[in-house]
């Protein structure tokens, strides 16, 4: 298996602080992999540096064998890259499959099967009988579902996924995994970050530590549930969430 | 020689236009409103002074007390009746068009009652011109000045050192917090535009003795007060202050150097330029949330 | 995209060609107030879609749209008169290019820096351009605004004058509202309605938001321009305050948000009643249409900001 995303010695600072320093790691095409680590570790800049929010001030990104970093935000989602976001950024005024449909339009292969595509994307995130209703009126758990139906529908090839638990009760983290369980059966690469440790040691086939902007241990998570440097850096076990 | 005198007329100017700009530059430092109708404001003052001059004989400088507390009636109703419920849809676009209609609406009023042709007020002490150093000085501006600079004054103090100026700064800052100390935000509001409306007409009786001024002039003075927040910063009356001595020696300047017709294209453009590469301003503290 | 949105459309389609035929024969059938009135109608409807392409499809509000107006008309009759020195209509066809060429040029020149503001900044911005450009072209002797430009008389075919405009308006907003329909249900209208909801992340998922946003400030540019330079032949003759007028930026607001801001058929309900209102209603009390306007304004920010058609969905979803 090839690697999708490759991040070589990638840094980036913020008035002398480096929120990312030398950080080297690469996804596997067809994994789900997870990136932990405590708050202010650097997991959000890494989104940002990969999704083109952010330029790196050292160090490369590829992607699927192109180097992207320092291309704009719209290049590198019409390139594959498709982030949904922690805090989500619904269209409020417009419908749930209007909002999905933006996906569609906008990603890779802009305007192929456009309608198809929306509607796979609304089937797949349980969001079918939501349609038609403005977008601001969903409740949390199923905006967090709409930000997941309008990544996958831009067609991506990889999905970031930013904190897509945060906040859910476990019968929604569990209908959230099991989405990105099927869009990995889909062909989808995904990286997510993630705090909820039961839905990362359940998902993950790899899973990234970084704290203070450092990788720090990487692997399968038994391996990094059981690493002493994980915990000490994270102070948390697979039950502590 | 010249350019001492083009500076020093530029800053007599400036101390007029800062006046005719703290109003402004309070509302939208205290409420974030951007009031489009703050140049009609001042026209209504230099209206009413017109009318106390032409009906009574009142010195404008005079009037000026009488001129302000009917605008700070009318600006307190106006906030509490009108802006009030604008804001309350919480978006300052709202609040942007309500003022502009309200500004075209006195616009259309005052040419109605005073017809569109330019007015000017002309008080009897127009005297011989005052020399100092070389360089000329026309008595009337000296005077505008100076009761320009006394209302300036005036402002800071209020707001520096009176418990009402306390208030109107901690609603600023912090309105659920200043409520929460039983404040009431909104009569704070309409006090604060009552005072700024003040401050507009007490302008607009001073500017009247110095420039010629008819209806259509409301839009210069509206945008006049934009650029000179947006040179000097929001909120305050030293801001203004810079701001407006910076746009007067800018407009004396120009009309030395490019002609007699153009500083106010120089002014609209001086906006234009500031907002699109500089919207924080001189100093930082403008409309640092343009962006 | 734009297939699938016709076929959706076309009782509107249909009933819009129809108004289209109808608004054909309006010269031989009404009387010529009439017919002027018609023509006012158009005008409107014109400058209101004209604006409404970057104001209500892409969200940003311009306060000085009659910069387009003045700027085209003095462009167009400079160059009549100046260097073709009439020659009839292919001097107005060669106007009518120049003019729209000079506006698209300098909303171009404007377009990134100032696209960079939003909301009420961009407002205050575009009126600030618009005050430049009426004091620059008011105060530069070449440019002539104060002096006045006599635009050239048009050979009319038989037409009364007014049934001239009138076709020609016609003409013009036929293709504006054209224009407007393709874009609006076109994929650039989609990505336009995700720009005007939250322009961060429409760019994240792809949107081309810079393209689009200076494409639509081009086009509203130009097209406004189209309109501003027919207005200028039927005035006959124009200087800067006939032409680059505060009260033009205002009507174009107003006839959107009466109507239903961000829709194809808001800006053309909202001249239709403007128009008739001051028109016909207030026909005698000219002195008091920008008072009017003013408190329609206030009113519709108040009571009622999405404006007619938005009433009538009140209680679902918006009118998109």
């Amino acid at each position: 298996m090839s690697d999708i995303l490759r991040l070589e010695h990638l840094s980036r600072h913020f008035a002398g602080v480096a929120a990312i320093a030398d950080v080297s790691l690469a996804v596997a095409e067809g994994s789900i992999s997870s990136l932990i680590g405590p708050n202010g570790a650097g997991k959000s800049t890494l989104f940002n540096l990969i999704t083109g929010y952010l330029r790196p001030s050292e160090g490369t990104i590829t992607f699927r064998g192109h180097r992207i970093d320092g291309l704009s935000t719209t290049r590198i989602a019409r390139a594959g890259v498709a982030r949904a976001f922690q805090i989500a950024r619904p269209f409020p005024e417009i419908s749930v499959r209007e909002n999905v449909r933006i996906g569609a339009l906008f990603g890779r292969d802009g305007e192929r099967d456009v309608a198809a595509t929306t509607e796979a994307a609304l089937e797949l995130t349980g969001l079918v009988e939501f349609a038609t209703r403005p977008a601001g009126e969903l409740t949390v758990g199923h905006l967090r579902h709409l930000e997941l139906a309008r990544a996958i529908a831009a067609r991506p090839h990889l999905l970031l996924a930013d904190e897509p638990c945060a906040g859910l009760n476990p019968a929604e983290t569990e209908a959230v995994v099991e989405v990105l369980r099927e869009v990995r059966r889909r062909g989808v690469t995904v990286l997510l970050v993630e705090h909820d440790m039961t839905a990362v040691m359940s998902v993950s086939d790899h899973v990234f530590v970084l704290d203070a902007g450092v990788l720090i241990a990487e692997g399968a998570p038994a391996l990094i549930a059981a690493d002493p440097k994980v915990i000490a850096a994270y102070l948390g076990t697979p039950e502590a969430a | 020689m010249l350019a001492i005198q083009t500076i020093a007329d530029g800053l007599v100017l400036g101390g007029l236009y800062a006046l005719a700009a703290v109003g402004f530059s309070l509302i939208f430092g205290v409420m974030g409103v951007v009031n489009l109708s703050h140049g009609a404001l001042v026209m209504v003052g230099a209206y009413l002074a017109w009318s106390f001059w032409q009906a009574a004989g009142i010195d404008p400088l005079l009037a000026i007390p009488l001129v302000m507390v009917v605008l700070f009636g009318f600006g307190y109703v106006y906030q509490r009746g009108l802006i009030q419920l604008a804001v309350d849809r919480s978006s300052l676009m709202s609040s942007m068009l309500v003022t502009f209609g309200v500004a075209l609406m006195l616009r259309n009023v005052l040419v109605l009652v005073f017809s569109p042709d330019l007015h000017s007020i002309t008080p009897s002490y127009s005297g011989a011109p005052i020399v100092l150093g070389g360089v000329v000085f026309d008595p009337l501006r000296v005077a505008a000045l100076t009761a320009s600079l006394v209302l300036l004054g005036a402002l800071a103090f209020v707001l520096r050192a009176t418990r009402v100026g306390r208030i109107i700064r901690a609603t600023a800052q912090q309105e659920l917090a200043a409520r929460l100390c039983g404040v009431n935000a909104r009569h704070v509001y309409g006090l604060t535009f009552g005072v700024s409306a003040a401050f507009a007409g007490a302008s607009g009786a001073i500017l009247g003795i110095v420039i010629p001024f008819a209806p259509p002039s409301e839009a210069l003075w509206t945008l006049n007060a934009f650029v000179v927040v947006t040179l000097g910063g929001v909120g305050s009356p030293s801001g203004a202050l810079l701001g407006g001595l910076l746009l007067g020696v800018i407009s004396t300047a120009t009309s030395q150097v490019i002609g007699p017709s153009f500083p106010n294209a120089m002014m609209f453009a001086i906006l234009v330029l500031m907002l699109m590469l500089r919207p924080a301003g001189l100093l930082g503290n403008a409309f640092a949330r343009s962006r | 995209m734009l297939r699938a949105a016709i076929h959706a459309q076309r009782w509107w389609l249909l009933a819009s060609v129809l108004l289209l035929a109808a608004s054909a024969a309006v010269p031989f059938v009404l009387m010529p107030f009439e017919v002027r009135v018609g023509q006012l109608i158009l005008l409107s409807t014109g400058l209101a879609l004209a604006w409404t392409l970057l104001g209500g499809f892409a969200g940003y509000w311009s306060f000085g749209h009659t910069a387009f107006i003045g700027l085209g008309a003095f462009a167009a009759g400079l160059l009549e008169t100046g260097i073709l020195r009439g020659t009839g209509w292919w001097g107005f066809l060669a106007g009518l290019s120049f003019g729209c060429a000079v506006c698209a040029l300098v909303a171009l020149a404007v377009a990134w820096p100032i696209l960079r503001l939003r909301g009420i900044y961009f407002a205050i911005a575009m009126l600030g351009v618009a005050q430049v450009l009426a004091e620059l072209n008011n105060n530069v002797d070449a440019l002539g605004g104060s002096v006045g430009v006599v635009m050239p008389r048009l050979a009319t075919f038989g037409l009364r004058p007014e049934g001239l405009f009138y076709y020609l308006l016609l003409a013009a907003t036929a293709v504006t509202m054209l224009i407007a329909f393709c874009v609006r249900h076109g994929r650039i209208g989609q990505g336009l309605a995700a720009l005007r909801e939250d322009e961060d992340t429409a760019r994240m998922l792809g949107v081309p938001t810079e393209r689009y946003k200076i494409v639509m400030f081009v086009a509203s540019a130009a097209l406004t321009a189209v309109f501003g330079i027919i207005y200028a032949h039927s005035l006959g003759y124009i200087t800067a305050s006939s032409v680059y007028r505060i009260d033009f930026s205002l009507n174009m607001i107003v006839y959107n948000l009466l109507g239903g801001i961000g829709t194809l058929a808001g800006p053309v309900i909202g001249s239709a009643i403007m128009v008739v209102l001051t028109q016909v209603v207030l026909g005698r009390f000219l002195s008091v249409h920008m008072f009017f306007t003013g408190l329609l304004l206030v009113a519709l920010v108040l009571l009622a900001p999405k404006g007619i058609l938005g009433l009538r969905w009140r209680g679902g979803r918006g009118a998109r």
